[in-house]
């Protein structure tokens, strides 16, 4: 008996012991998990103790196993700290697929790196990261770290699944708070997930996500609407050592008025009279705004200095004016202060500045945003101004703060406002040319491109751009053409009517392609679509067509003498919910026709099922872009 | 001769004072502000007016030697594109193991404008000035400049002191703006001697005299007392005019291999009353140097930790062939390379060994001393990887990797196995690069070509029918060797099969892909083969009665690569490569061929690049056999125009068409 109970207590601490360390094992994963991953969150728990208005813990515990070479990064083992927070805790164990540990890695072996980008002159962030050389895969790493900060103004957002090709067993949040600091949440793209809230009252909130399995990144997929998160934030909070409130974005935008921006838009007096000797005797707000932005485009650059509250209060507009350079929150504020010079009223903004339209999220009143604009009332509606810009045109936002929900910062409060959408048929292009043949497939030809909305970003650089990258860009945008030379180019910036031409002379050896007596050439020399659309294999996500675009072009052909048309493309027209394409040929007399092509892609939202309608679409637009004319030589 | 000497100098000291324009800080005239655009480059958005730099020595009774490198500039803005250089960062080093860190003040900034007429000057203040913590052995220093636009002149300076005499600060003539004066002084006391290597030497003029130097220090025992050391020293001065930007090209193998520079690396020192002590005047020396290093000849010694696994694993294994066939195998699955460059061990052969990660260093020290106790001789190569520049003349600095070398049955075998896939003579291509130097315990060296001597081949056989409406099927069969299985594993190896077709299928619009199986994927030694069936609907046109098909089907190159009007530079090929395409077309049933493309054999001078076509009809096939080599790694920049042209003329013979009629 007794020696049972001895061999009983040994087997149990046996038991114990191995199961502490076949826990992770990477044996255990089931094929589900293992599908389309690179690595496999076999537990990743945030805890978040916010224990007053100006102190917040995070304590973060992440298994990972990671399953080959590209899974690496799902370890994310690394934390972001400055003067105002603080790593307690950083530590990491490896295990091998059997779970024996290999190594533990102490906070003295992470790394320290400062964490400004090549843009950044100065800032005062920095991160500590893991630099671990895996020795096997599947291996499983532990991750633990806490943090302590005072910057309660940011709660962590919670990603239960943070990443594609990558599955989650487990995902745990617990936060708890005081009742009396107005906590709120709100859940977004959960529908597709398991993920249940397991606890939800006035001090504590909880919720557990498993068993997700890896998703593909597919092409086209809507932007922020495809992860699940959770935001999560105070109403009275704590930043840099301001307290705040916000209650509401009308509370919001003021407390941000009041704590960041009085006080900083003095300027000298010679710098005063100097903006209303130019703004003169212009009486309408709107182009006194539009010589101030002048003024601003000589005077300024951007640079970008962040250090303690300078990540969120503007420099002074008086030291913006000596010095000449400030960033994005620097350069709208002196804007600011420039217009208030001229008796014109203007706004700083707060924004998401990104190519794919991020909304701040209207109903979820908190500190959101990357950027900063300026905001003009303008009867009903706004102009609104990119002030770190030295060459857009006035109120020109297209690819980067169009099309989304801001927040306007008035001194009374918040207001949020939608920003100027580029609508589908302004973002056109219009080419008219020609260009003509000879009997060795020699081309020659003229066209002038004017480019409008949304397509004027992508053109007008050109005008500055050096030489060599004006050549590299021709050869790239008419890369269907071997051989190609420019011969001449100009261009006209019209910044008013935000247009820009450009007139351009090629020239190319053996574009039509001889042989046995007949040459072949592709008749859309000029503006071939671009950008194949991928097949996807059972795609799951929807996508979108973030911004519309219309090119047209008319161009005559001149075709070579001694030569008779053997056949010409027919008309070809297709008509379906992502837009229309059209293609003519008039035929003027023997040697002349005319080429003309429509092309208009409308901006939506589609179903995943429709994806392979719309690649459909571009695949026929494709090939009937490569469409040829055979000629037969006269005998 | 002697005359003629002395003429010589003249002349060079009469072309230096021609062309020396005293320039100094603060003296900016109204001209220079006004200009509009860069007399020499109107497109250039900046340019540097002047840079004035020297490099002298310092003496502190403490800390002994140290280089201080004074570096002052003035540029103007020409347009807003130019507005980054009113940013300037410097990074510099700290966290050496005995040296203090180095040191870095700026001055003298300011910057200039004109309004209404007259010059504006504004200083940059302490609030322009930034230092960061990189990591633990850099920091960086950097300026921004008030007041600037498009217009100003802007003028700097900045002082850098270091305590490693090892090497000085690298020196750059050449900006990627123009650069209008460039003077570098330098002055060595006699008891060091320093090698001075120029990249592109003939663009530069260098004078070199003694002349008398002295020191200051203070005095140990008394303060407030100077003491003096005078000597003889070396006085370099190096001017340049006129440099035009420094601009990218494609194909280059690493465009700082072409910016005008000169570094200083320490060669001797000649102390009075010691012996002279070398550091790497010759490659023997820097051989010497190198293995007497602990990090380097000690951890080639070292084998105690080898041994019980190479017993157990060399175990009835006897020729040499498959010794280091079992032994490079071993390391290379053994130890995993943290990435980490450099020619010295890190933790130690020992610990990396247990831990069975570590540096380039740690690896191959670690598979050199196998090889070696296994009785296959073996020695360290260094090297330089691309991203690194060019070795040429005798120093240590300039290598920043070592592989091993062996030899078998006189055939020499170059390893690394810090890569997966790297195999006999097949390394990583980083680090074809020139030449390496192969070096002995004895203090003899010798030099390595690492430009590949060999094809490596790509073959592609496919046997394809047209369909009704004609779209194609058929079968594809890709062979791969050397280099060119090497990148194929490195970029698709443990890719998730389904993601691999997706990625072929995009690659080749249209395409469709069955039956896929793929041989030999994981051994390096052997040539990686791939097969499929496939279909593809885009490849006939079909206009009127006749089919219109490319010979090389979906494989046709459409663009030359080659689209430059003026080349600067050499062109840089990577290695020596061979394709092979053979396609069998089947003639369908009520069609009759009316014409195929011509045979052709195209071949440029030395023959740089060849390409050989030939289509024939054979019962009811056409057959197509193409093979096009390029046998160099680099060529110089005259062959440019015969590429370009090459290049067209197989690409449009690559896009002719074979027409087909209905019979």
């Amino acid at each position: 008996m007794n020696f049972k109970l001895v061999s009983f207590v040994f087997f149990f601490s046996i038991s114990l012991l191995s199961a502490q360390k076949s826990e992770y094992t990477s044996l255990l994963i089931p094929d589900s998990l293992k599908q389309n991953a690179n690595a496999v969150v076999r537990l990743d728990q945030i805890d978040i103790l916010i224990s007053s208005q100006r102190n917040m813990n995070v304590k973060n515990k992440r298994v990972v196993t990671v399953l080959n070479e590209k899974g690496q990064e799902a370890i994310n083992a690394y934390e972001h700290y400055n003067k105002k927070t603080t790593v307690e805790n950083i530590q990491a164990t490896v295990f091998d697929a059997f779970g024996n540990e290999i190594k533990k890695i102490k906070r003295k072996d992470f790394r320290d790196q400062c964490a400004t980008d090549g843009g950044t002159v100065f800032s005062d962030s920095r991160y500590i990261f893991l630099d671990y050389t895996p020795t096997q895969y599947p291996f499983t790493i532990i991750y633990e770290s806490e943090i302590e900060t005072s910057t309660t103004a940011f709660i962590p957002q919670w990603f239960p699944l943070n990443d594609y090709q990558l599955s989650v067993e487990k995902s745990i949040l617990n936060v708890s708070y005081p009742d009396n600091l107005g906590f709120k949440k709100m859940e977004f793209n959960f529908a597709n997930f398991k993920i249940n809230k397991t606890v939800d009252s006035s001090t504590k909130l909880s919720y557990i996500a498993t068993n997700i399995p890896a998703l593909k990144q597919e092409d086209y997929s809507p932007a922020y609407s495809v992860l699940p998160k959770v935001m999560m934030c105070l109403e009275l909070f704590h930043l840099e050592g301001v307290d705040g409130t916000a209650k509401s974005w009308k509370e919001y935008g003021q407390w941000y008025s009041d704590k960041f921006l009085t006080g900083t838009t003095e300027l000298p007096e010679e710098t005063k009279t100097k903006i209303k000797n130019l703004v003169g005797q212009e009486k309408d707000p709107i182009k006194k705004a539009a010589i101030v932005y002048k003024y601003l485009q000589e005077k300024s650059r951007y640079v970008s200095i962040q250090v303690g509250i300078g990540g969120w209060k503007p420099m002074l507009a008086n030291d913006v004016d000596r010095l000449g350079y400030g960033d994005c929150k620097a350069l709208s504020n002196y804007t600011r202060a420039l217009l208030n010079a001229v008796d014109v009223p203007s706004y700083v903004t707060l924004l998401y500045g990104d190519r794919d339209k991020h909304d701040i999220q209207s109903d979820f009143v908190s500190m959101q945003g990357n950027h900063m604009i300026l905001s003009i009332p303008n009867g009903d509606n706004y102009v609104f101004l990119e002030c770190t810009s030295q060459d857009n045109p006035f109120g020109y936002q297209a690819n980067f703060t169009d099309d989304r929900t801001v927040l306007v910062v008035k001194p009374d409060g918040g207001e949020i406002v939608r920003t100027k959408n580029y609508e589908n048929k302004g973002n056109a292009q219009s080419s008219k040319g020609n260009y003509s043949l000879v009997e060795n497939g020699d081309f020659s030809g003229n066209i002038e491109i004017v480019s409008q909305g949304s397509q004027y970003s992508q053109k007008y650089r050109l005008e500055t751009t050096q030489p060599t990258e004006r050549e590299k860009h021709y050869k790239e945008y008419w890369d269907n053409i071997n051989n190609l030379k420019i011969n001449k180019t100009t261009f006209s910036n019209d910044k008013d009517k935000i247009s820009f031409t450009e007139n351009t002379a090629i020239s190319a050896v053996n574009y039509g392609i001889v042989s046995n007596n007949k040459m072949i050439f592709v008749v859309n020399a000029f503006n071939q679509t671009s950008g194949v659309i991928k097949r996807i294999r059972n795609r799951k996500n929807p996508f979108e067509i973030q911004r519309g675009s219309y090119d047209t072009d008319e161009i005559a052909v001149a075709l070579p003498t001694g030569f008779t048309i053997e056949s010409l493309p027919t008309t070809f027209e297709l008509n379906t919910k992502f837009g229309e394409y059209k293609t003519e040929i008039i035929q003027k007399d023997n040697n002349n026709l005319i080429y003309k092509r429509s092309i208009f892609i409308k901006k939506g939202i589609y179903k995943n099922t429709e994806y392979d309608e719309f690649r459909l679409f571009m695949e026929q637009i494709s090939r009937n872009d490569n469409a040829k004319i055979i000629l037969n030589k006269n005998q | 001769m002697k005359i003629k000497l002395f003429v010589n100098f003249l002349f060079v000291v009469f072309f230096l004072n021609a062309n020396a324009q005293e320039f100094k800080l603060g003296k900016v005239s109204i001209k220079e502000l006004e200009e509009k655009a860069c007399p020499n480059d109107t497109t250039a958005s900046a340019a540097v007016l002047f840079n004035k730099a020297k490099t002298f020595f310092k003496y502190d009774i403490k800390f002994g030697f140290s280089i201080v490198t004074e570096n002052s500039y003035r540029i103007k803005i020409y347009k807003k594109d130019g507005l980054s250089w009113a940013n300037y960062k410097l990074p510099y080093r700290t966290g050496y193991d005995k040296l203090n860190d180095d040191r870095v003040e700026f001055s003298d900034g300011v910057t200039y404008n004109i309004e209404n007429g007259k010059i504006v000057k504004t200083k940059l203040n302490r609030e322009g000035v930034f230092k960061t913590a990189i990591n633990k052995n850099w920091k960086e220093a950097t300026i921004t400049m008030p007041n600037v636009k498009a217009g100003s002149i802007i003028e700097f300076k900045y002082i850098l002191i270091s305590e490693n005499i090892v090497e000085f600060p690298d020196f750059i003539f050449q900006y990627n703006i123009p650069v209008n004066s460039s003077e570098y002084d330098v002055d060595i006391p006699g008891f060091f001697v320093y090698k001075g290597v120029v990249k592109r030497p003939s663009e530069i003029i260098s004078e070199s005299k003694v002349t008398r130097g002295s020191l200051q220090f203070a005095n140990e025992y008394t303060v407030n007392k100077t003491e003096s050391v005078s000597f003889e020293q070396q006085s370099n001065r190096h001017r340049a005019y006129y440099i035009p930007a420094l601009k990218e090209e494609p194909f280059v193998d690493n465009i700082e291999n072409y910016r005008i520079s000169i570094q200083h690396e320490l060669e001797k020192t000649q102390f009075y009353q010691e012996p002279v002590k070398d550091y790497s005047t010759t490659w023997e020396g820097v051989a010497k140097t190198i293995y007497l290093d602990k990090d380097f000849g000690k951890e080639l010694k070292e084998r105690d930790y080898i041994t019980q696994d190479l017993a157990r694993i060399l175990k009835n294994v006897n020729s040499q062939t498959e010794r280091l066939d079992v032994i490079f195998k071993f390391v290379q699955n053994k130890m995993n390379w943290n990435h980490k460059k450099g020619y010295y061990t890190d933790k130690g052969v020992k610990q990396a060994y247990i831990d069975g990660t570590g540096n380039v260093a740690e690896i191959n020290f670690i598979l050199i001393v196998m090889l070696n106790y296994a009785g296959i001789p073996t020695n360290p190569v260094l090297l330089s990887t691309l991203d690194n520049g060019v070795p040429i003349f005798p120093n240590r600095t300039i290598f920043n990797y070592v592989i091993a070398a062996t030899e078998i049955d006189g055939k020499q075998i170059l390893l690394d196995a810090t890569n997966k896939y790297a195999t006999n003579n097949i390394l990583p291509t980083y680090t074809l690069n020139w030449t390496g130097r192969l070096l002995r315990e004895d203090g003899t060296s010798e030099i390595i070509k690492l430009e590949p001597k060999f094809l490596s081949k790509k073959g592609v056989n496919m046997i394809v029918s047209i369909g009704e409406n004609g779209a194609l099927s058929g079968k594809f069969r890709v062979l791969r060797t050397d280099f060119e299985a090497f990148t194929f594993r490195e970029k698709y190896e443990g890719m998730n099969q389904q993601n691999y077709l997706e990625k072929v299928e995009n690659d080749f619009p249209g395409i469709q892909i069955t039956d896929y199986n793929i041989e030999n994927s994981k051994e390096a030694s052997k040539p990686v083969i791939e097969n499929f069936n496939f279909t593809i609907d885009n490849q006939c046109e079909i206009i009127g009665d006749k089919i219109y098909i490319n010979p090389q089907l979906f494989l046709a190159e459409t663009k030359n690569p080659f689209v430059q009007e003026k080349r600067e530079f050499p062109i840089y090929f990577g290695y020596p490569a061979q394709e092979k395409f053979n396609v069998n077309i089947e003639i369908p049933k009520g069609y009759a061929v009316e014409s195929i493309p011509k045979a052709i054999k195209l071949q440029i001078r030395e023959n740089v690049v060849s390409f050989i076509f030939n289509a024939v009809i054979l019962n009811n096939t056409i057959q197509i056999a193409i093979v096009k080599e390029s046998n160099k790694q680099l060529v110089s920049s005259g062959f440019y125009n015969d590429l370009k042209s090459f290049f067209q003329q197989m690409i449009d013979k690559q896009n002719e068409k074979i027409i087909l009629k209905k019979i």
